[in-house]
């Protein structure tokens, strides 16, 4: 299966870093209903992202199905230096899972 | 009505020929300057670069600004831009580009214009249409959305911080602008609204939840992505598919896109936004 | 259903181990995995908070700043940043009135207390942002308007 465009940006802001990652998700809440069906439609996002600087956890992101569509989420860290590298990873409530990396310019 | 104010008309116009561009009309420049008068008296810590922000460049709006700023710091159109340019780029079936088109045509501070020799109103879209067809492809059908809105994008964000400066230098091309000026200040539909009774008489006020944005500078920024439009599947317009929009909103029959009276239209919008650097996209409400 | 990921907790930890004690609880269910998910489920805000946050008490702090509009342009789609000086360990999202108050949360092991996030809301709602550092509970909220819309094409 394809793996859905998790898109990671990372911003430098004096001596920090901003980490904002994009994930195309549908993020259902579960109550809408198929328009042409009337079922509801089943509940369907993102659970958890993971934030990873050189290998070590440094934040972790708990999202209920309240967080928007196409979710922009973003941490800060400092101490990030040219080279390291970030990685962001995700799973959702139906066991998808999603990632990208990105270095520290 | 328009008054027709004297003065700087004429220098305006020599200013122009020296700029090496041709310029506008002096009647033409004459309307320029009364609507930038009217909006700088309506608004007057705007300058005029910033009415490329649109309605997140009026004061009424700041309760509302922080959508766009917060979204702006990751703009939701940054992933489509990038396919847009790959789109742009992408050589057609024959080895060619849309560039090897568009080095012959007007950069995009010159769009739209009036082509003497067809008698007709040019825009980007149907420029890019005939650059399809003249390379053996399928022209694009859906001239709201998608894949032309991306095409226009990505064409006239190669020219971002220019200054729009489209020319009314001609008979022909000064009928057209006149179509469209009129089309701006007609009324129409069970509303009864002519655009400028919203984007010119009521600028900044409120209708229902909304702010009405600016005339001054309306089209700089298209295409435009719209929160609105994402959540529904669809998110970038051209400025015909978001006229259609605005004619339906006031119960007006909406016209086709590439329509005459679109096209005019667009050309007045374009003059009355002369000397506005162009920032596309735009993302909006 | 997926379980969620274990958020640190001093109190769920404590919470765990009674548990646990009691025999009411399944050794492969940990309490504050379930508590986690249990906020994510509560339809009152204050269920939600005393969930996730094991009933410590929030008290307003001036050293939270939460960046988002009044009035949201689409409620599909509302920005909110949170910023603390405060050494923050969780931040935690709540839209008082969404069906599901808890938006989201994040857990914070040496990042910055920061937050970016975009939320759905029903309706105008108090938003609060809570920050929990260290044995200490703080919270900061605005309210976001959500209005019908005039033009739009």
């Amino acid at each position: 299966m394809a793996e859905r465009l998790t898109k990671v940006k990372v911003k430098k802001l004096g001596d920090k870093h901003q980490v904002l990652v994009l994930i195309n998700h549908p993020m259902e809440t579960g109550q809408r209903k198929d328009k042409k069906t009337g079922e509801k439609i089943p509940a369907h996002f993102i659970e958890t992202i993971t934030f990873e600087l050189n290998g070590n956890k440094v934040a972790e992101a708990s999202l209920g199905s309240g967080v928007s569509k196409n979710p922009l989420t973003g941490v800060e860290l400092d101490g990030a230096k040219p080279g390291d590298t970030i990685k962001v990873s995700w799973t959702d409530n139906k066991g998808e899972s999603g990632g990208t990396e990105a270095t520290v310019k | 009505m328009i008054r027709v104010t004297t003065g700087l008309a004429t220098a305006a116009l020599l200013v122009a020929a020296t700029m090496g561009q041709a310029g506008v009309l002096p009647e033409v420049q004459n309307d320029i300057d009364e609507f930038r008068g009217h909006f700088k008296k309506r608004f007057s810590e705007v300058n005029l670069e910033r009415y490329q922000d649109g309605v997140n460049s009026l004061p009424q709006y700041a309760e509302r600004r922080a959508n766009w700023e917060l979204l702006m710091e990751f703009p939701p159109y940054e992933q489509d831009m990038e396919t847009a340019r790959e789109l742009w780029a992408k050589p057609f079936k024959n080895g060619k580009t849309f560039a090897d088109c568009f080095d012959n045509n007007p950069p995009a501070t010159k769009y739209p214009y009036w082509d003497e020799t067809r008698k007709e109103i040019r825009t980007i879209e149907l420029d890019i249409n005939e650059c399809l067809s003249a390379n053996g492809e399928e022209p694009i059908k859906n001239l709201k959305t998608g894949k032309i809105a991306m095409l226009v994008a990505a064409f006239r964000e190669q020219f971002n911080g220019q200054e729009w400066a489209v020319d009314i230098d001609s008979p022909g091309a000064k009928a057209a602008y006149d179509m469209g000026k009129k089309y701006y200040w007609t009324k129409r539909g069970q509303l009864n609204f002519s655009c400028a009774n919203c984007h010119v008489h009521n600028a900044g006020n409120k209708l229902r939840g909304d702010v009405l944005s600016a005339g001054l500078g309306h089209t700089t920024g298209f295409p435009v992505y719209r929160t609105k439009w994402a959540v529904a599947g669809k998110p970038w317009g051209t400025v015909h598919r978001r006229y259609g929009g605005c004619n339906s909103q006031v119960r007006a029959e909406p016209l086709k896109p590439q329509s005459a009276e679109y096209r005019a239209l667009e050309l007045y919008e374009a003059a009355m936004s002369s000397g506005i650097p162009l920032k596309v996209p735009s993302q909006r409400q | 259903m997926k379980r969620r990921k274990f958020l640190q907790s001093s109190v769920a930890g404590g919470a765990l181990v009674v548990a646990a004690g009691s025999g009411l609880l399944k050794p492969s269910i940990a309490a504050a995995e379930r508590s986690n998910e249990t906020a994510f489920a509560a339809t009152e805000a204050d269920e939600a908070v005393k969930t996730l946050f094991g009933g410590m008490q929030a008290e307003d702090s001036g050293d939270i700043t939460i960046k988002a509009p009044k009035q949201a342009e689409n409620g599909a789609v509302v920005p909110i940043k949170v910023e603390t000086s405060l050494a923050a360990d969780t931040i935690a999202i709540v839209a008082e009135k969404n069906p599901f108050p808890l938006t989201t949360a994040v857990h914070l092991n040496g990042a910055k207390g920061f937050y970016s996030t975009r939320i759905k809301m029903g309706q105008t709602s108090n938003v609060v942002a809570y920050v929990k550092s260290g044995d200490k509970l703080y919270k900061a909220s605005q309210t976001i308007k959500v209005t019908v819309g005039g033009c739009g094409g």
